[in-house]
């Protein structure tokens, strides 16, 4: 006899969980009568290896890191493609996982934690299944994109919530503090999400969303307004919470501390519209960026500052691009990697692709036509009685 | 998290599916993990928070793209810090805040817009206000009911500045552990997403992790103590039991933080952040009239 055939499922004295040492109450169902939830990874950040022969996505729908093939025939696949490897499982420590990056001198792949788990993990090209992460770092909450700089031996990871991008050794972990950090009103970062070396020109490049929640410090426990000092405008300038416009971020590679960006490429000409991961290609002087908001990518040249309209604009029904999180830049075959968050698939173009191109390949991880639900830790939940609609944040 | 956006299901949507429509792009001014949400019957609007904007905004009800918010409430006169949670009070036509590093709750007009005081503010060490994520009120009883760190914590509505609650729900018969999340009020009874799991910050807002901590925290999903969807009277206080919960192996819940219901339906919606999943349980009991403990 179940719980639930008793009509009532409160409190049971019997076949509940075991509890001790919890004195809470003894859970037993009763099971839902509908469940929606998405059985197929949903991919985001996107690291290539071509010399490797590999391609790795982070998952967040799943929280997984997934390996498939880099090489590929030319041409749509319909079929979902199965990854070479997949890291899953509780030990694993994998989360609501955001950006990725790889290491191939060490064969090393990079994962971070965005949204609670507070950490960045380190798996070995080989691992797959539930196995421990090599490393595992804590970094600050909402902690999205990362990106190795081999040459100088650093790893960059974005802070949502801090407004902040923090250097850390390539081989930091657990609780190793950052080298440094760039942080502070000067910064001009706002709810930072991708993140970039530029090798050749020894920069850091940074995708801002623009939601700023301000520098005024909390100074009594929210019963106080949090304005900053009420005499110096400047300060409430850069201080006070606001929307600030999306933007790309040009700092030096060796910046830290309140340091100002190069360059920063915003306004409406520039088209960006929550600018999610972004790719450098150094040698040929571009920026390319997964344009989450419009389903675009937008190339910008170096150099590019101010209100600078994009150099090409990939975009339309034919490329298959659909809410993008990451890009990626393959150098040795010319193409340019698409990670899309709303159609489970990565599509491949030629790397200078624009306009309304269909892709060179697709690798799909889900059936061709599967339906993404796109649930990202939904929290909270509101019924709509007007619509009969169950309203869901990510 | 990484796709801010709020999504629109068929409440009889079943399995795998596309939303019926979303709210998302630069325009909506929505940012990451909206940890609170509320839907405005009477005036067909959306409300949610932006903690990364220290912002609410309200959203027409049939809001979908790159929709923009109707209302915005942000800016130094508001208190808001870090907003996280949000409910309405359509008795007295108010929209209640809870600040989740403030540890506030604070009180606007329903129709606030820009950058405006809030016309209540619960906060200060007398109301053992922590963490908050998760407030509603009663209109029939006018009390507030505020979800803080380990507890329910009841004050009257129109409780204003540094007061003590009235009273509490908390202790270890509640079942209610670290960080219990979305809170409802629905027929005098209050139906808590106890979630149960720690979130230890090992960097505190500085750029270095606390030298309090000597390994990496657990991942707070890992948290061994289940959670579960407890119901209480709103009247009820001390170490009380729940009078219905919601949980175990069969529930497929393990930390569930959403909560919400369609009373006519006798439908009770519940998301999990390990599953990443929201689950819908047929349980009009929980609806009938309040009142006597079974």
């Amino acid at each position: 006899m179940t719980i639930r055939s008793l009509g009532f499922f409160l409190i049971v004295s019997a076949s509940g969980v075991a509890l001790t040492p919890w004195q809470g109450p003894k859970l037993a169902g009763p099971a839902p009568v509908r469940r929606i939830a998405d059985p197929f990874p949903t991919f985001n950040g996107i690291a290539l290896d071509p010399a490797a022969d590999l391609v790795f996505f982070s998952d967040t729908n799943l929280k997984s890191v997934v390996a498939y093939p880099h090489s590929g025939a030319p041409g749509a696949s319909s079929a979902a493609g199965k990854p070479l490897r997949a890291i899953r499982g509780r030990d694993t420590d994998i989360g609501f996982v955001a950006g990725i990056a790889v290491d191939p001198a060490a064969r090393e792949v990079f994962a971070v934690n965005n949204d609670i788990e507070d950490t960045m993990v380190v798996f070995s090209y080989d691992d797959h299944g539930n196995v421990r992460p090599r490393r595992r770092l804590a970094v600050p909450h909402q902690a999205w994109g990362v990106a190795l700089e081999p040459k100088r031996g650093e790893l960059a990871v974005s802070v949502q919530g801090f407004n902040s991008i923090m250097v850390y050794g390539r081989k930091a972990d657990a609780l190793e503090p950052p080298l440094r950090s760039i942080r502070g009103p000067e910064t001009q970062l706002a709810d930072p999400h991708g993140v970039q070396w530029d090798g050749v020109n020894g920069e850091l490049v940074v995708a801002n969303h623009g939601n700023f929640r301000g520098f005024a410090r909390n100074i009594g426990a929210g019963c106080v307004p949090v304005t900053p000092r009420e005499s110096d405008d400047a300060e409430r300038e850069h201080s006070g919470p606001g929307f600030r416009p999306p933007s790309l971020n040009f700092y030096s590679a060796d910046a830290k501390g309140n340091a100002k960006p190069r360059r920063l490429v915003e306004g409406p000409r520039t088209r960006l519209d929550w600018p999610m991961g972004i790719a450098v290609d150094g040698a040929r002087g571009e920026v390319f960026v997964a344009n989450n908001g419009d389903s675009s990518v937008l190339v910008f040249r170096h150099g590019a500052d101010g209100d600078a309209a994009p150099a090409r604009i990939l975009r339309g029904p034919r490329t298959q691009i659909d809410r993008p999180m990451a890009v990626a830049i393959d150098a040795e075959r010319d193409e340019l990697w698409v990670a899309n968050f709303g159609n489970h698939s990565a599509v491949v173009f030629p790397r200078n692709a624009e306009g309304d191109a269909a892709p060179k390949r697709v690798v799909r991880n889900a059936p061709e036509g599967s339906p993404t639900v796109g649930f990202g830790n939904p929290q909270a939940l509101a019924y709509d009685t007007k619509r009969d609609e169950l309203l869901v944040p990510n | 998290m990484s796709q801010p956006r709020i999504a629109a299901f068929a409440r009889s949507a079943d399995g795998s599916l596309q939303p019926k429509r979303v709210i998302a792009g630069q325009g909506s001014r929505l940012g990451r993990t909206v940890h609170g949400l509320a839907y405005d019957p009477v005036h067909d609007e959306i409300v949610v928070p932006n903690p990364l904007a220290a912002a609410i905004l309200v959203f027409r009800g049939d809001a979908s793209g790159d929709a923009a918010p109707v209302r915005v409430i942000q800016g130094p006169r508001t208190r808001l810090q870090n907003p996280h949670s949000v409910n309405l009070d359509l008795v007295h036509d108010e929209i209640l805040v809870g600040d989740l590093r403030a540890d506030s709750a604070l009180v606007f007009p329903r129709e606030a817009h820009g950058d405006v005081a809030p016309v209540r503010a619960l906060c200060g060490p007398r109301t053992r206000l922590d963490h908050v994520t998760g407030l509603a009120v009663d209109p029939a009883t006018d009390l507030l009911a505020i979800a803080a760190a380990k507890e329910v914590l009841i004050f009257k509505r129109t409780d204003d500045g540094d007061v003590p609650p009235r009273a509490s729900i908390e202790g270890p018969h509640t079942g209610i552990g670290h960080e219990p999340w979305q809170l409802q009020i629905q027929g005098g009874r209050i139906f808590l997403a106890a979630s149960n799991h720690l979130h230890q910050w090992a960097y505190q807002g500085g750029d270095h992790p606390l030298p309090d901590f000597k390994e990496v925290p657990p991942d707070p999903w890992h948290d061994p103590t289940p959670g579960f969807v407890g119901v209480w009277n709103v009247t009820d206080e001390g170490d009380r039991p729940p009078l219905f919960t919601i949980g175990g192996p069969e529930s497929g819940l393990f930390h569930p933080t959403g909560v919400a219901f369609a009373v006519d339906k006798g439908e009770l919606f519940v998301s999990d952040s390990v599953t990443n999943a929201v689950s819908i349980f047929r349980v009009p009991q929980l609806f009938a009239a309040p009142g006597k403990r079974p």
